[in-house]
């Protein structure tokens, strides 16, 4: 009896202190859910603050103060200038280099005739090698050859084809009757064509291998469907393969006009220092302020000025993650 | 309980973890690897090269046109050092020179023999260099280690990147102490040291090696024109007229209006002539909008828009091309070159076809100088040495100064590149007393100093950058009346904001 009334008796109680037990291990398991990914972060969390917001913030306050050749040994200790290199940035000219305005001009027209250029040539080469074809492997290879040459090499190689009077531009052209032998190409107006050229050749591979991808994911039972419904090439490429590879594609030019508008080598190396001020892009113009004339408060000034520039296709490339375009 | 997809994504995210730590131990090893590892033996060069700064020579004009005789021999092992016991046992020494070019690969083997010859009198010291290939680079590794306060123990700079160099304040002012150990001032050219420091009490630098210019002509050239080297830029003009032949690619002279840098030399030493210069004597007001600097502008960039005897293809180019073009024979003369050129000219399709003579004096169009016109063939140039202030080695690095200040290696410099020694008891040498080199020793005498400003770095790049706009407005046929003027005014603006940085900072330091 004993037993049997104290066993429903202590039954009870064991039973509450598991419940409670069990209640304070399902919380501290739920918490530790919740909050172990966040320590495992850390880790991630450091390596960016050190890599990308140290940086930064040291930038931005660079580019409040007046840092030269004279106060960078103790930079920390620069005169505070609050907004002045902003201002000098927006309104002055630039004596070596070209003003902070023409520079932004230089270098989204230069982002977006590069990428004008590169999406039909980038599709035109997919859908190529999309085909079954006997040594298609090697030809796709051979597409990849300008994006693997490093870009100072392929600045060098251009530059020794638009070198004026000797270069392949101006034995060549004269002959089919675009241009003169005397023609300049790395000074003058010409010069931005001969980056855009140059950048064309060097960097349309990357918009093609995104845009291949892209298209072996293209269903084949669709293509065929709409052949059999008597869909044309065209009709097919733009009703049906365009659509499918956009996300991937919007992406790419995305990804591509950053990378031109952030050029640094291609310029630098074919034009030098001050370049022509048709190319003379934000990276050559921050270098030049920075490196060459130490005027580093400038210099990070427009650094700042550029990198609210790029928000606008770096908060496109956002949404579009964010959205899922990217599936 | 987790679930297994939340027990993947910690294992996922440990291994995110995990691969940041490994990219900040990278990021970590990478800045340690900035720093010079010991090495007994030398680093391999990592860039290359120095671009010759200048030094000046005032060649008379007897010894004018005197013919290279003594072309650099090939290397030669490096002599017995004399490299005087370090006052402390070991030590890591870290240097950052320019990279020497020409003769090409020579470089290494001589500096490792160096290396090898100040170890033997300094057992246990472990030597490193690094090289830089542009005047960039040089001023970008300046810069990153003033403000990181690490680098290299011993800098190798150009003689008008010493200003800006002492402008940072992060060199080492060497003491009568420090001269002693040296050898003492009266060791060097006094020429060379007027460019040692801001003033005669802070010199931060030791003058390594000299490189008085000149002008170099093709003595082909000249001799089928029927013309002598000029004495005055009227007849330099002349001169060139009469050796232009477009028609064949021949011209009188050739020009580098886009080289980020060279353009200030022929510019400033033409201001000189015409009684200008770039900056008041006092350092604080710039002179770049005068008459003087304004008419030395103009009479350059005629030399391919009015005279046309330089090619309007010589807009786009820089040093190394306008070397190129004298090389291959079809340029007369070649304004501004020091004796550096000579090896690579004795391989060159010139090579027994040129010589030297000074710089013409006398500006275009007068017979003598003008008023206030100063007869400067060149300025004070050549390589120094330096200390940075936060070197752990100063005594070792000091005694690497006047080991490498040393006759026996002044003569290993002048043997494998062609440079001339920067100390007078190096001149006793049989090899130095041929007329080339007397008259660059005679130009070196009569050097001037160009202005003593930290800003004069960042004045460069100002000249290089106009000089490039207007060149290229020229040969494009764009340039209009009043450009050259309207890029002097922005050119003095710049200046003048350079000017007064440095003066406020004087004021700071004062306060």
């Amino acid at each position: 009896m004993f037993s049997q009334s104290a066993e429903p008796a202590a039954r009870p109680k064991s039973a509450g202190r598991l419940a409670s037990q069990t209640s304070w291990l399902s919380r501290l398991t739920r918490e530790r859910a919740t909050t172990v990914p966040y320590y495992l972060m850390i880790p991630t969390a450091l390596f960016l603050i050190v890599v990308v917001l140290v940086p930064f913030f040291l930038g931005l306050y660079v580019s409040l103060t007046n840092l030269n050749q004279y106060t960078i040994a103790n930079w920390l200790h620069a005169p505070f200038v609050g907004l002045a290199n902003y201002v000098a940035a927006l309104t002055q000219p630039g004596a070596v280099s070209a003003s902070f305005p023409q520079s932004i001009w230089a270098s989204v027209s230069f982002a977006l005739f590069t990428t004008v250029a590169i999406v039909p040539i980038s599709i035109v080469g997919a859908l190529m090698m999309d085909a079954e074809f006997p040594g298609r492997g090697f030809f796709r290879s051979l597409f990849l050859i300008p994006y693997v040459i490093p870009t100072f090499v392929n600045a060098i190689i251009w530059r020794l084809i638009f070198i004026n009077n000797y270069g392949l531009a101006d034995r060549v052209l004269p002959l089919v009757g675009l241009g003169a032998p005397t023609d300049f190409w790395l000074i003058g107006p010409r010069t931005f064509w001969a980056m855009v050229i140059a950048d064309v050749w060097a960097s349309w591979p990357f918009v093609y291998l995104m845009v291949l991808a892209a298209l072996q994911s293209v269903p084949q039972e669709v293509e065929d469907a709409a052949e059999i419904d008597g869909a044309g090439v065209t009709a097919r490429f733009f009703g049906i393969t365009l659509p499918l590879i956009q996300p991937t594609l919007t992406l790419a030019i995305l990804l591509s006009t950053i990378g031109h508008f952030n050029n640094f080598t291609l310029p630098f190396v074919l034009f030098g220092t001050p370049p022509p001020p048709a190319v003379d892009v934000l990276p050559i113009t921050v270098y030049i302020n920075s490196f060459q004339i130490f005027n580093f408060g400038m210099g990070a000034a427009m650094s700042v000025l550029t990198l609210l520039v790029m928000m606008i296709p770096a908060t496109l490339y956002m949404r579009l993650v964010r959205l899922g375009a990217m599936e | 309980m987790l679930k297994p997809s939340h027990s993947s994504l910690n294992r996922r995210r440990l291994l995110t973890s995990g691969i940041a730590v490994i990219g900040v131990s990278l990021v970590a090893a990478c800045s340690q690897a900035a720093a010079p590892s010991p090495t007994a033996a030398p680093a391999a060069p990592t860039t290359a090269a120095a671009k010759p700064t200048t030094a000046s020579a005032q060649p008379t004009a007897a010894s004018a046109a005197a013919k290279p005789t003594t072309a650099p021999a090939a290397p030669t092992a490096a002599p017995a050092a004399q490299a005087q016991p370090s006052t402390a046992a070991g030590g890591q020494l870290e240097m950052f020179t320019g990279k020497i070019l020409n003769p090409p690969g020579v470089q290494d083997k001589v500096n490792q023999q160096l290396i090898s010859d100040f170890q033997k009198a300094n057992p246990g010291v472990k030597i490193s260099w690094s090289t830089y290939t542009s005047a960039s680079e040089e001023t970008t590794k300046i810069e990153t280690s003033v403000a990181s306060g690490s680098g290299p123990d011993i800098f190798e700079f150009g003689s008008t990147v010493v200003p800006t160099a002492a402008a940072t304040g992060d060199y080492v002012v060497l003491s009568t102490s420090d001269w002693d150990t040296l050898g003492g001032q009266k060791k060097f050219f006094p020429a060379q040291l007027k460019m040692s420091g801001l003033s005669p009490g802070q010199l931060i630098a030791v003058p390594e090696y000299m490189l008085p210019f000149a002008l170099v002509y093709n003595t082909d050239l000249l001799d089928q024109a029927g013309a002598k080297p000029p004495t005055t830029w009227t007849e330099f003009i002349d001169t060139a007229k009469k050796i232009n032949n477009p028609s064949k690619q021949i011209w009188g002279t050739v020009m580098d209006p886009s080289d980020p840098f060279d353009p200030w030399h022929i510019l400033w030493v033409l201001a000189k002539q015409n009684g200008g210069d770039f900056v008041s004597a006092d350092l604080t007001k710039a002179t770049m909008n005068t008459q003087q600097v304004y008419d030395a502008n103009r009479f350059w960039f005629d030399w391919m828009a009015k005279y046309q005897v330089a090619n309007i293809g010589d807009a786009t180019f820089k040093g190394t091309d306008q070397l190129n073009a004298f090389s291959s024979g079809h340029v007369g003369m070649l304004v501004m070159q020091g004796p550096t050129l000579i090896p690579s000219l004795d391989k060159s399709a010139v090579a027994g076809k040129y010589a030297f003579a000074p710089m013409p004096t006398i500006p275009y169009g007068m017979s003598a100088s003008p008023a206030g016109g100063e007869p400067v063939q060149t300025f004070v140039s050549g390589q120094y040495l330096t200390i940075a202030k936060y070197t752990k080695v100063h005594d070792l690095a000091l005694q690497w100064l006047k080991f490498m200040t040393d006759v026996p290696q002044q003569m290993v410099f002048l043997k494998s590149y062609g440079y001339m020694p920067a100390i007078e008891a190096a001149y006793t040498d049989p090899s130095l007393q041929t007329p080339i080199w007397k008259a660059f020793v005679d130009a070196e005498n009569h050097a001037y100093g160009t202005p003593l400003t930290g800003a004069w770095g960042p004045i460069e790049v100002v000249v290089g950058g106009y000089s490039a706009k207007i060149a290229a407005a020229i040969a494009t046929k764009s340039y209009q009346s009043g450009d050259l003027k309207k890029a002097l005014a922005a050119a003095q603006d710049q200046v003048q904001k350079l000017l007064d940085d440095e003066q406020a900072k004087k004021k700071q330091a004062g306060a």
